[in-house]
């Protein structure tokens, strides 16, 4: 065990495995993030040195294989699929019908590794590549965005590069809509709008083809995942700046601690695992 | 090999994914005729028509492995298509990559451009050894992506089945070593929209 490298054991109840968090360097991480969900009454456990679980992050020095035994988000209590924006429902539950765990979640989050210290030191990121490796957690990733949008009129689905052109193009293929990608700018050959967005340090661009979708249409937006919705938020604006309804946007991780939700406002957000 | 001479010919859907792609003059660079795949995504049918081609061809021939380059200069194309397939025929989705964005432990491979190198990663572990893949790009030119993308897949012990590219031209087979390649549709050469 590495110094400094301490950790904190949670038993979020009598029957589920322990929820890993380990300290590193001063700053803690959380090999799960569960602790929105309203269900989990923690309890503080054991503090410890030695190596608790088969699923404490390895330290950055180590870069890992595809081992399914490490690195893995802990598909655990079930993780609400969350919807906000509509201002007559709870903030974080999702609609009544949609109330009760849909049980292919857990396979989704499960197959989701999360490489720590990618890519810069704190950050834990969220490498959906696994996920598309496990045919039936990618098909059903997909499935529940066709679920809920086959019947909504949705005629664009927008992608965001890199990552949202994996996701958007089956879903829009289901459905029966257009993708359109938006895209960083100059890689878009035609006549092109354009949004500036602001980044941690810094601003950047996000580009679409004019003439790609028309006012009046009925628009989701998808990425893989939502951290402080910048980009989801340029998003919206390059489409509503042509007259397109955005009905919702898409993602299959949200970064809650990082509060995109709160950044796209009415608009809602719809994930699969938070 | 084109479709039209191997079991498609006269099959009107080749003719809608044809039309569908938008000839853009001069882009990136002077005097290149870019073949825009983005018009083709707008219209459902094709889109759809070019997805359904490449899952009939392979949806029988045990492939396990749907591997897309995401690096081809400018682009991140091979992204829109790849996935689609592997979820129709069940096979997982590997996406090669530009170096530095994959997070995990990779494999790269360097390719040659007109003007310098540049490399394409894997993830380790992705494949397993013996596993049939199938490579799949809206667009083969030179072949150089597709061929280090191969070498890519077989230095992971995978059987690389086929090379797939929407557009193409049959001088992108010259640097596959033998490995078929399938090809939809010829770069149209006017511009149509």
């Amino acid at each position: 065990m590495q110094p400094g490298f301490s950790i904190l054991c949670f038993q979020a109840s009598a029957d589920l495995p322990f929820l890993v968090f380990y300290q590193r360097k001063g700053v803690m991480h959380a090999a799960a993030s569960l602790l929105n969900s309203s269900n989990l009454s923690l309890r503080f456990a054991s503090q410890t040195q030695t190596r608790l679980s088969p699923w404490i992050a390895a330290p950055s020095s180590v870069r890992l294989p595809l081992n399914r035994s490490q690195n893995y988000r802990i598909a655990l209590p079930p993780l609400h699929s969350t919807v906000s924006g509509d201002s007559t429902q709870p903030q974080q539950m999702a609609s009544a019908d949609v109330k009760a765990q849909d049980p292919r979640i857990a396979g989704i989050s499960s197959a989701i590794r999360v490489i720590p210290d990618f890519p810069k030191p704190g950050i834990m990121f969220q490498d959906i590549t696994t996920l598309l490796l496990d045919t039936k957690a990618f098909r059903d990733t997909i499935d529940l965005f066709v679920e809920r949008y086959k019947d909504k009129n949705i005629s664009v689905v927008a992608g965001i590069e890199a990552r949202g052109f994996i996701f958007g193009p089956p879903i829009a293929l289901a459905i029966g809509a257009k993708f359109v990608p938006m895209r960083k700018p100059k890689k878009l050959p035609g006549e092109v709008i354009s949004e500036e967005y602001s980044l941690e340090y810094g601003k950047d661009v996000m580009e679409m083809h004019v003439g790609a979708v028309q006012a009046g249409e009925r628009a989701l937006i998808v990425d893989d995942l939502v951290a402080t919705g910048g980009t989801l938020s340029a998003a919206i604006r390059l489409l509503e700046r042509v007259g397109v309804h955005v009905v919702e946007c898409a993602c299959v991780i949200e970064l809650p601690e990082l509060k995109g939700r709160e950044r796209l406002g009415e608009k809602p957000l719809f994930v699969l695992v938070s | 090999m084109f479709a039209a001479e191997n079991g498609l010919r006269g099959d009107p859907r080749l003719q809608g994914i044809s039309k569908a792609i938008r000839v853009v003059p001069d882009f990136p660079i002077p005097g290149i005729m870019f073949q825009d795949i983005t018009t083709l995504l707008l219209d459902h049918k094709a889109f759809k028509d070019t997805v359904d081609i490449f899952v009939d061809r392979y949806r029988d021939m045990g492939i396990s492995v749907v591997a897309a380059n995401v690096n081809v200069g400018i682009e991140a194309r091979g992204f829109v298509f790849g996935p689609s397939i592997a979820l129709a025929i069940g096979a997982k989705f590997v996406p090669l990559r530009k170096p530095n964005k994959l997070p995990g432990e990779v494999i790269s491979e360097a390719y040659v451009l007109e003007y310098g190198t540049d490399r394409l990663e894997m993830h380790v572990g992705a494949i397993e050894p013996g596993e049939r893949a199938l490579v799949i790009d809206d667009l083969v030119a030179t072949g150089g992506t597709l061929s280090a993308a191969v070498r890519l897949l077989e230095r992971m012990g995978a059987e690389v089945v086929e090379c797939a590219c929407v557009v193409g031209l049959p001088e992108g087979q010259r640097r596959l070593d033998g490995k078929p390649l399938y090809i939809l549709v010829e770069p149209r050469l006017s511009v149509n929209y």
